[in-house]
């Protein structure tokens, strides 16, 4: 939007940031709920320490939220994220003690990352065929490229990596608060504004001269380095590899978005909406531990708070239209 | 776990000079990650990876029943149990809730042998008694690890099938899921003795989870592929169950086939009048695990490592555990009878 003339900018940026917001009113105000009653149950959260912890659980499952948010605004999906973040766990953990060193192991996740994405994006994009199919078909090959690598948990990752990235410092909350920002930066780009405008109207924005299928594809890719990070980050927290770690991500990730109110159709959400969403689940999780609830009702009440974060938008929009 | 954070939660617990020097002499008698700062009544923590499976369920009770027992003595007043729904990451962010929670005992079934490892570091610098039990985590910063030996479990198995089938013959080979050390081991101690028995053939190879349905279906496409087959080698007995459900479906002969004391295998293994061989993973490792950390948290020395025997069942002693089948689930397992004596005599044994 910078792009744009100031006036314009002015006119137009926190207008339709507003409009975005309100539908997310809710959810923030749920996800501060939450966190408020997690201080409470534990105030061991407001040290760094008691920060960086929780920021350290929170950080994958918000990348992959990032990563599937990305896809979902251009009104694709991705199937593979799971199977993607288990491979960057291993490449990482195979690489970083070897002669490529961590400078050498990161380029390797990344690239990998990109490489498979853009991949991923080319044959669902290029080819018109359907995400759903073409994400779940990968994930199946990521995922046994991954036990290729790592046929059973192993590997490692040099210790003071490990302490750097998950130790006793708030150095989780910094990265998110980094990708939050470069993807602030991203939106700005020519690719990254032709992103809502592919997912919303990708006939019209075709007409508009917007690179549609570049777009699509950068999502992709971007999707795809997202979910190697996730896991690289991941192997750092373990301090090693685990070829089926990430598959839980595919679903939560996909849980995240929608609760963070991206739509399924493209062009509709935000991406801070999806990062609160993450949060929400993440923080749930250690509430209801320190509720003392025991493993059935957790389930029980997991179902039960998705439901209300969703419903509460929708049920104080009516709220208000019948006033 | 850097040395210096090591170093910091320590001197964080030691009040003075005195204290940490007393707990640096205590050091060598008490057992791993134990400071001798924790008193009685302790709160036990399980992380447990998965609580739906049957399985998991009666591990649970035998935890639950140990538990109460130990709250009877006044060694413990609470039990804190939860489910990561099967995500290794989940598992350690309740394991690192535990830590927050200051639990004295965390008792543990690891999602991942490599995945839990620092924040168990975190938890043993602390003076959390850690009793790892199960699916064991690659790591030497436990109390104690208690399991049967993986290994043997596959090389038995392959040895009783190699000897039932005269050294010759057509295999299939049912695995865990990929990727879990467990399957993984089993499978591995299995590869000795087919090496060593050129004559028997391999004809494919499954990787399900332990479940009944899973193993039925894949071993049911084995079928159609292989119209003869001599032997089956089963690592886990719910796939011991289905593979039996699959061959009965198809109307095919039954073969010798090895498996676990899931009591749906034993109760075909008897319908059907195989001759089998199978094994436990004892679910009382749960409720021993429990005692284990008590005991660690009073003092004692416990070893770092406590191999829990594994028993066979053959034609011979069956019947002994089928007598018992009713005292447990239609698709649980029915494991040999426990108690405080026998687990102090495990606890004891070098």
């Amino acid at each position: 939007m910078s792009n744009l003339a100031p006036t314009h900018e002015d006119r137009l940026y926190w207008p339709v940031q507003r409009q975005r917001n309100r539908s997310l009113y809710g959810l923030f105000v749920v996800v501060a709920a939450f966190v408020a009653l997690y201080a409470y149950l534990f105030p061991g959260l407001l040290s760094v320490a008691g920060i960086s912890k929780f920021a350290q659980s929170w950080l994958p499952l918000a990348l992959v939220s990032m990563a599937q948010a990305i896809l979902m605004l251009t009104g694709g999906i991705s199937l593979a994220i799971g199977a993607t973040v288990s491979l960057g766990a291993v490449i990482a953990a195979t690489t970083m003690m070897g002669p490529l060193g961590v400078p050498g192991g990161i380029a390797a996740v990344a690239f990998s990352g990109l490489g498979i994405g853009a991949l991923c994006g080319v044959i669902a994009i290029r080819l018109r065929l359907p995400a759903i199919i073409v994400t779940l078909a990968a994930s199946f090959i990521i995922a046994g490229l991954a036990l290729l690598i790592l046929p059973r948990p192993g590997g490692a990752i040099p210790g003071w990596f490990s302490d750097l990235l998950a130790g006793n410092t708030p150095a989780a909350l910094i990265l998110l608060i980094l990708a939050a920002l470069l993807w602030k930066l991203y939106l700005a780009t020519p690719l990254g504004l032709s992103l809502y405008a592919a997912g919303e109207n990708p006939v019209g924005a075709y007409r508009a001269g917007v690179p549609v299928d570049t777009a699509r594809i950068a999502a992709y890719a971007l999707s795809g380095l997202l979910s190697t990070l996730a896991g690289l980050f991941i192997a750092a927290q373990t301090g090693s590899g685990d070829p089926v770690i990430g598959n839980a991500f595919t679903l939560n990730s996909i849980a995240a978005a929608v609760l963070g109110g991206v739509g399924f159709l493209g062009g509709r959400g935000t991406m801070r909406g999806a990062i609160a969403g993450s949060l929400l689940l993440s923080v749930m999780i250690n509430v209801m531990f320190f509720l003392g609830f025991p493993p059935v009702a957790q389930y029980v009440a997991q179902g039960l708070i998705i439901i209300g974060a969703v419903a509460l938008p929708e049920i104080t929009r009516r709220f208000r239209r019948a006033r | 776990m850097s040395k210096s954070s090591v170093k910091a939660a320590v001197s964080a617990l030691c009040l003075g000079l005195f204290t940490c020097m007393g707990f640096v002499s205590e050091a060598d008698a008490a057992a791993k990650c134990i400071k001798g700062d924790r008193k009685a009544p302790y709160t036990l923590g399980w992380a447990n990876i998965y609580s739906v499976p049957t399985w998991m369920k009666q591990t649970e009770g035998t935890i639950a029943a140990e538990v109460e027992e130990l709250k009877k003595q006044g060694l413990v007043d609470k039990l804190v149990i939860t489910d990561a729904q099967g995500d290794a990451n989940v598992q350690i962010q309740q394991i690192q809730s535990m830590i927050d929670a200051d639990v004295d005992a965390i008792l543990l079934i690891a999602g991942s042998s490599t995945a839990p490892a620092r924040v168990i570091a975190d938890a043993c610098a602390k003076g959390i008694a850690i009793i790892n039990f199960d699916s064991l985590v690659d790591t030497d910063q436990v109390t104690a690890k208690i399991n049967t030996d993986s290994n043997e479990w596959g090389d038995t198995a392959a040895k009783w099938l190699i000897n039932e089938l005269g050294g010759k013959g057509k295999i299939l080979v049912l695995n865990g899921p990929a990727g879990i050390s467990v399957s993984d081991d089993r499978r591995k101690g299995a590869n000795a003795a087919l090496a060593a028995n050129p004559g028997i053939e391999i004809l494919a190879e499954t990787n399900t989870a332990y479940n009944v349905a899973p193993a039925q279906e894949a071993v049911t496409s084995l079928l159609f592929a292989h119209p003869e087959i001599d032997g089956i080698l089963s690592l886990g007995g719910a796939l011991s169950a289905g593979a039996i459900l699959a061959m009965d479906k198809q109307g095919r002969p039954m073969v010798p086939i090895t498996g676990e004391n899931a009591r749906q295998f034993l109760e075909l293994w008897k319908d059907k009048s195989l001759k089998s061989w199978a094994t436990m993973q004892p679910n009382w490792l749960g409720g021993f695990a429990a005692y284990t950390a008590v005991q660690a948290l009073e003092g004692k020395d416990v070893p770092a490592f406590v191999k829990v025997p594994l028993p066979v069942i053959d034609n011979s002693n069956i019947d002994g555990y089928l007598a018992r089948a009713k005292d447990f689930p239609a698709d649980g397992y029915i494991f040999s009878p426990y108690d405080e004596k026998l687990f102090g005599e495990l606890l004891a044994a070098k």
